[in-house]
Order: structure tokens, then sequence, then C-alpha cells
């Protein structure tokens, strides 16, 4: 755990968490989810979040991207203590600065790609014309030039993941967040997504975090924090950082 | 983001037309039976608007227009004596039964007017003159006269023709258009003194004194002046007709009957629209909570989400409406049943499906208030 020993608000961390504990319901029924969690998370790398089912994973995940409040801890995104915001001001922040990748895609089916893609900027003020053409310029980027205006129900799962990466992408956060970006593709589908995930963290100023049961894509992390039982049990660095200080 | 907010709304057919649907109906049901009662409401006030006269004396113990409790001839006079009225003059009202051509009856409402004045004559004439009915056994028709009379005969009922009153012949001077009565039936214009003879004999025969105030005096201080003096009861125009309408709200079951069936309308709508639009939020959730989980305020979801219960409200509104005036117009070219629709009515239709609607979005916005963004990592 000596590399969990960091100075909080240190510029090298794109995340830091600090003694983070949360609970669900309360009296008896209350289970502690997250017991005193420290960990880090540095710019420009990919790092994966493993553990068995229940563990806290997702409950830390949802932590850091400031969509869960926490009972106790700190945590800074960037610098910016998520613990000392308002409701509203966690909210603003994540518009900006984070880039969300979901298990099940959560792209609307009902909107278009390009629809769905621009939401993000839409939420941030963009205008309509602005944001699609943004949008569609990022649908490019991963590779699905030409199906702007296909509904994400004809699109397979690994294309639709791809659609979910350019939404997370267009309004150019520093923080990604994926949840089990790979479990509703197939083996081949999964590793062209990780390939796109670990492209996307090699620029400086970002961070891409992933939690996933996917033990086939364990090679792509950067760093890798096991949890277990709520608490960060081990860290394993299966690789080195790119360090932009010296590029 | 409003323009996916609706698009989503849109893409979702089966809920948006069964919102719409349920809005179109109960705007639809609410508005239509209102004119109906509306309409219902103006034919009570039927002998009024035929017979236009400022002030009404009536028996102490008539309470509406379309009752009679006849007074004594000579009460025009004691009406006639009173300072504060300029003039006064009989007349009969009276349901009475006329015989066709082919044997057949139909009820009719006859207006015997003062022979000299003609007032309360009727105000629209289509074929004839209204003063021929001062030769003996004649009478002035209405429209609807002309369409009930006309039974059995070759052609319709016309100037000229003869049929019978009380078994007493009538003939045809004249052809008036009158509004339409709460009892339905047509109305005959003839003289006081004829309408005497047409009626059945009984100790009293005047149905109505209409008056008017003297100059320098209003109809209601004529008509405390006449009730004072004479003990007889006398309403203005505007009190007749407001006293009718209340008659029939506490004497009769119309109200309440229109009343239920309007408030149906508002419960389906609420029913349909709160059910709908909550298993439509419900059902977007998921994406809702991506929404948020992305940075939407609940302030931009709120207005989204009422953005799309508004939408509906105003299509389903629109509709309805338009249906409602649709109906209007095809009831009211064969006038049957009674419709009005004055202004007021779309407006607080239009209240109460906004009403609605904010039931709805308050529905959908409650939940999406309360949803945790967190909820988009519950796989």
């Amino acid at each position: 755990m000596d590399n969990q020993q960091h100075k909080i608000g240190s510029n090298e961390y794109a995340v830091q968490v600090h003694g983070v504990i949360k609970s669900f319901g309360s009296g008896d029924a209350k289970t502690v989810a997250l017991k005193g969690v420290d960990f880090d998370a540095r710019q420009g790398e990919l790092l994966m979040i493993v553990g068995p089912s229940g563990c806290g994973k997702t409950t830390l995940l949802s932590v850091i991207a400031g969509t869960l409040a926490f009972d106790a801890g700190k945590v800074n995104v960037f610098g910016n203590p998520l613990h000392a915001m308002s409701k509203s001001e966690t909210t603003l922040f994540r518009g900006k600065n984070i880039g969300f990748i979901f298990q099940q895609f959560n792209l609307i089916p009902t909107l278009s790609c390009v629809e769905n893609v621009s939401v993000p900027l839409l939420i941030n003020g963009a205008t309509r014309a602005a944001a699609e053409k943004k949008a569609t310029e990022v649908l490019e980027v991963v590779g699905l030039k030409g199906r702007e205006n296909e509904r994400p129900t004809n699109l397979s799962g690994g294309q639709q993941q791809r659609v979910a990466i350019a939404r997370s992408l267009v309004h150019e956060p520093r923080l990604i967040i994926c949840d089990e970006p790979t479990s509703a593709l197939d083996k081949d589908n999964g590793a062209k997504i990780m390939e796109l995930l670990r492209e996307i963290a090699r620029a400086p100023d970002r961070c891409v975090i992933v939690v996933s049961h996917d033990n086939r894509i364990y090679h792509f992390a950067d760093r890798m924090t096991e949890m277990e039982d709520g608490k960060v049990q081990r860290v394993h660095e299966t690789y080195k950082p790119v360090n932009f200080k010296d590029q | 983001m409003y323009h996916l907010a609706l698009k989503m709304l849109f893409s979702d057919r089966a809920k948006y037309i069964m919102l719409v649907s349920g809005l179109t109906f109960a705007t639809l049901l609410m508005t239509q039976q209102a004119a109906v009662f509306f309409g219902i409401l103006a034919w009570t006030n039927g002998n009024l608007k035929n017979m236009r006269a400022p002030i009404w004396v009536v028996d102490p113990k008539v309470e509406q227009a379309n009752e009679i409790k006849s007074m004594r001839d000579t009460d025009v006079g004691r009406v006639r004596s009173i300072k504060g009225v300029e003039w006064a003059v009989p007349m009969y009202w009276g349901i009475l039964q006329s015989r066709l051509s082919d044997g057949t009856f139909k009820a009719v409402q006859l207006v015997g007017l003062d022979s000299a004045t003609m007032i309360g004559r009727p105000g629209n004439m289509i074929a004839g003159r209204i003063e021929d009915i001062r030769v003996p056994n004649t009478v002035v028709i209405d429209d609807l006269a002309v369409e009930r009379l006309s039974k059995g005969r070759p052609k319709p009922i016309g100037i000229g023709d003869v049929f019978e009153i009380n078994d007493k012949e009538a003939r045809v001077a004249g052809i008036c258009k009158t509004e339409k009565s709460f009892f339905g039936y047509p109305y005959i214009f003839t003289t006081y003194d004829q309408a005497l003879q047409f009626a059945p004999k009984t100790r009293k025969m005047l149905s109505f004194i209409l008056a008017h105030p003297a100059k320098g005096m209003t109809a209601k201080q004529a008509c405390l002046e006449i009730e004072k003096e004479t003990g007889l009861k006398a309403y203005t125009e505007e009190e007749f007709g407001l006293a009718t309408i209340k008659w029939f709200f506490v004497n009769t079951g119309i109200p309440f009957s229109f009343f239920t069936t309007i408030l149906m309308g508002f419960i389906v709508g609420v029913a349909i629209a709160g059910q709908t639009f909550y298993s439509f939020v419900l059902e977007n959730l998921k994406h809702i909570g991506a929404l948020k989980a992305m940075g939407a305020s609940d302030w931009l979801l709120t207005r989204m989400v009422a953005l799309q219960a508004f939408t509906v409200g105003l299509l389903g509104y629109g509709i309805g409406l338009g249906l409602t005036i649709v109906f209007g117009l095809l009831v009211l070219r064969k006038g049957m049943p009674p419709f009005s629709l004055p202004w007021q009515l779309p407006a607080v239709t239009f209240v109460i499906i906004m009403f609605i609607c904010t039931f709805a979005a308050l529905l959908g916005i409650a939940k999406v208030r309360k949803l945790e963004p967190a909820i988009v990592f519950r796989g």
C-alpha cells in the first residue's frame, strides 16, 4: 500500500481518493460499501479497478465520477475537491470534465448516433449545429463515418460502444469513466474498444479509469487497482505511464 | 436539448398517441358536454330571447320563465297605473296541441301578443308580416313549426295554409325565425285576444305582463315599485334569465348529470395522462440517469420533462377543441342538441388541461429529481 501514500492535491495525479467511506441503508440493514478507501489515478494512464462482485468497485467509480455522495473522506479530480462541492457544482463539474462509458452503452435508442454523441455538448450549452458538427467529427475518429444518422439499435454491440466512446470524448473531458465497457462485447470487439481507450488515455492531462470483471482485457491497463471487501488491497504496476514532462 | 426531448417523446409512438388521445378525449368530453349544457341553459331562456321586454311581471309564485301561474286581465291595468311604468301589455304563453293534416298531433308554444303594440313580437320575419296576425284566426309560425307541422303535407306548410290549434282553425300569415326553447316546441304567434280563443278556457288567462320603465327610472327601480304597489312579482329581463337558470340548477338533475360527465372527462384525462406520462418517464429513467450523470442539471431535466408534458397537452387540447367545434358546427346546422361555446369555456378547459399536464409532469419531475445519477452504474 506504499504507493497509496501520496500527497493529496498533487498535480501529477488525475484522481486522488483518501479515506472514503460510503454506506447504504441504516440500522441493521446498513451496509458499508467503501471502508476508508485510498486510491489514485495518474494523468496519461489507463487505470483498471478490478475485484470480485460486491467489493465496492462500482461504488468507488460512482464516487470518483461525482454521481454518488459519500459519507467521509476526500476526493480530488484534477485538483478539484469533489468533497467540498455542492450538488449543483458537482453536476456542473461532471458535465465539463468527465466522460462516461457505460456497461449497456446507455445510448438513447430514439435518437440518431450524432444526436446521442452531441448530448454532452448540448448539456454544456453548445448550439445544436455546433454540437452536431463536433459529434460528426468525433464519430469519424472512432471509425463510424457514414453512420451518423443511424439509430444505435441498427448498429452492432461494438459499434454502439464506439458511439458511447465518441459521446464520452466529444466535450474533451479530462477524466473518462468506464463501467465494464467490454462486458456486452465479444473478445475481438472488446479488444478493439480497449485499444481505443488506451489510445485515448495516452494524452496529457487525461486519465481513463475502467472498472471490469473481464480478465481478457487486464493487459490493456497501465496500472491495476485490486479491491476486496470495500478496500483497495493491491495496486499492480503493469505498465509505466508516459511521462509527459520528458516529451 | 429541447429538440432531443421532443424527439424522445415523438419516437415513443404508442405512448405519444396514448397521451395525445387521452388529452384529446378529456378536452372533447369537458368542452363538448359543457357546451351542450350551456346550450340547454340558453334554451331555458328561449321565451325571454324571443319576446324581448325590459320588465316581466308575473304571479308572485312564478320562479322562472317557463312556468305559468295566470293572473287576472285587470292586473295589466294595475301595472300601467304605476308611476314608474311607461307602458305595460298583456301576453299569453301556453303549450297547446296542434293537429296536422294527417291527423297527428304536435305540441306548440302559443304566444299571444298585445294586438295594438305587438310588443314581444319575433325579431326576425322570414316571410309575411307580423301585423297580419290581427286578421281573425291567423298566426305567424316559426321555422321549427314549418318543419314540425309539414308532416303529411305534399310541400312544407307556408303562408295561407291551415292547421288546427286545440280544434280551432289557424291560418298561417307569416313565418319567423326564433331561438330554440327548453321544451323544444315550435312557437306560434298570434294576438292576445285570439290566443285566448285558441287556448282552453280557465278562470285566469294572463301569463305575463311585459312592461317598460318610465323615463328616468331603471328597470330595477320600476320592478320594485310594481311589486310594492301590486303585490305581483316583477323581474328585469336579466334577473328573470338568471332566476330561470338558477331554478334549473336547483330543481333538475341536468347540471349534476353534466357535471358528472365533465368530471369524468377530467378524471379520465388525469388518469390517462398521469399514468401514461409517468410510465413514459419510468421507461426513460435509465436514459435520464445517464443525462444526469453526464452533467444535465435537475433544472434542465425538469424543463425537458415539462416541455414533453405540455407539448402533448397543447396537441391534445388543440385536437379536442377542434373536434368540439366540428361537433358544434354540425349540431348548430341541425339545431339539435343545444350547443353554446362562449370563449370562457375553451379558456377554462385550457386551464384544466394545463393543470392535468402539470400534474403529469410533476409526477415525472418528482421521479427525475429524486433519481441518483449513480443508477447508470447499476447494470
